[in-house]
């Protein structure tokens, strides 16, 4: 009797070539794309999405044509904190353009489709039971995203990551090699003890992981125009205090003014020169240095 | 999953897929040497596991059917009330806008999933500049506005 592998195709569904079709309608859409970059951590509320938003804007600046994936469908801020809220996806010839800032950075976000008062939801046959496929559902959201907006020529796509170790790892197996890693953490055992998660489940497959950013490094007193601790140690880790052992690109202190902007979309480059500002500078510098200094992967 | 007709050591073939009923699909497969028929009943998780990868199930999946212009739903009939819905609504909207045929198919390429959001918005965006019908026009105007 004849065995699995012994038949070729499966008898008419082609759920495998639709897959793999799939796969590589993604890559042919990404071809134009320079680097990929996922800026994740792990923890939630560390200030991944500011981060993005904020070194996209800072690269931007410097010339480079930028893109953001707001890849946390659940809970997506991108749409919010670029000012594309209430932007349309508009369907052209061939496939649909993404919304702009301001500042010329395009911007997919689930923000600008579903209100806040709404929670993402999917038809679903199985009531009931979404733990069972949801994950699979959402990659294929994400698959459909990919190959569908024009994504054109591009410098740098930075893909905005939801929390989650696991999810980061997802995201890393499904995004392939080409796609590298910023993790961000925040000053506390606690946070850094679940981003060393994520850089040891990173470390088992192929993608580099350039480094992490310690977000709130203390706080900006505007009245005081210092930096003061936020937390109780936010220097280096206290001894026997885990240490994520990649490079550091940078540290940028809280400023409350930064919040301030984000929750009303407006791009960094409108706040005076302050501390914060000088810091996200330094790390999209560190940043732009560490892709230019690797080899790109085949598109 | 691949179906044998044991007798005759031959792979079955798919030959209809019959509308879902509860989360159920009748696939049935037939042995291209006996005719044999048999049907797969899946249940609900099977069904939603396979809506999850985003492909599509039925005699009419041959090459490129999956990325086709139309619809890229898998099951479309268990996808009632997506497309065209309101699935949001921010706005009372009560005077009906047309769509021109090669604006539909421009609608198309949007993936399924926010079609019917892209579709609301832009019908919002073609009322404000007191139009009934979105037409290409339209569709590139949204477009320049919105600086694409």
């Amino acid at each position: 009797m004849k065995r699995y592998h012994d038949i070729v195709g499966d008898g008419g569904s082609r759920v495998l070539e639709q897959v793999a079709e799939q796969r590589a309608r993604v890559t042919d859409g990404l071809a134009g794309v320079r680097h990929l970059v996922a800026v994740g951590s792990g923890k939630g509320g560390v200030g991944k999405s500011t981060l993005t938003l904020q070194l996209a804007g800072a690269l931007r600046a410097r010339g480079l044509r930028i893109a953001i994936l707001d890849a946390d469908f659940n809970g997506p801020s991108q749409a919010r904190m670029a000012g594309v809220q209430e932007a349309l996806f508009v369907p052209g010839s061939h496939k649909v353009a993404l919304p702009r800032t301001t500042n010329g950075i395009a911007v997919f976000s689930m923000g600008s489709m579903i209100p806040e008062s709404e929670a993402l939801e999917f038809e679903s046959a199985s009531h009931g039971e979404s733990h069972t496929w949801r994950a699979t559902r959402e990659f294929a959201l994400l698959g459909e995203i990919l190959r569908s907006f024009e994504w054109g020529s591009l410098d740098l796509l930075m893909f905005d990551l939801p929390p989650g170790a696991e999810r980061t790892v997802q995201y890393a197996e499904y995004l392939g090699p080409r796609t590298s890693f910023v993790l961000v953490t925040i000053p506390s055992e606690v946070a850094r003890g679940v981003v060393a998660r994520s850089v040891a489940a990173l470390s088992k497959g192929p993608n580099r992981v350039l480094g992490y950013v310690e977000n709130m490094s203390g706080y900006y007193c505007r009245d005081c125009n210092a930096i003061k601790p936020l937390f109780d140690s936010h220097d280096q880790p206290a001894p026997g205090q885990r240490r994520l052992e990649i490079p550091c690109l940078g540290t940028v202190p809280f400023d409350p003014e930064l919040a301030r902007h984000c929750d009303r979309g407006i791009p960094l480059a409108e706040l005076p020169d302050t501390p914060v500002g000088r810091a996200l500078e330094h790390v999209a510098q560190q940043l732009l240095d560490s892709l230019e200094s690797t080899p790109e992967f085949p598109r | 999953m691949k179906f044998l007709c044991v007798p005759c050591d031959s792979p079955m073939k798919l030959q209809t897929v019959a509308p879902p009923e509860g989360g159920s699909l009748s696939v049935v497969y037939s042995c291209p040497e006996c005719g044999y028929e048999m049907a797969m009943l899946t249940n609900p998780f099977e069904t939603q596991l396979v809506q999850s990868l985003g492909v599509r199930i039925g005699p009419g999946t041959s090459e490129g059917a999956s990325s086709g212009a139309s619809s890229k739903c898998p099951f479309p009939a268990m996808m009632p009330a997506t497309e065209g819905a309101p699935a949001v609504t921010r706005d009372a909207e009560p005077i009906a806008v047309r769509w021109t045929s090669g604006a539909e198919a421009r609608l198309a390429n949007i993936p399924e999933f926010v079609r019917p959001m892209a579709r609301t918005g832009i019908e919002r965006f073609a009322r404000e500049r007191g139009a009934l019908e979105v037409d290409e026009k339209i569709l590139d105007a949204a477009r320049d506005f919105f600086g694409m």
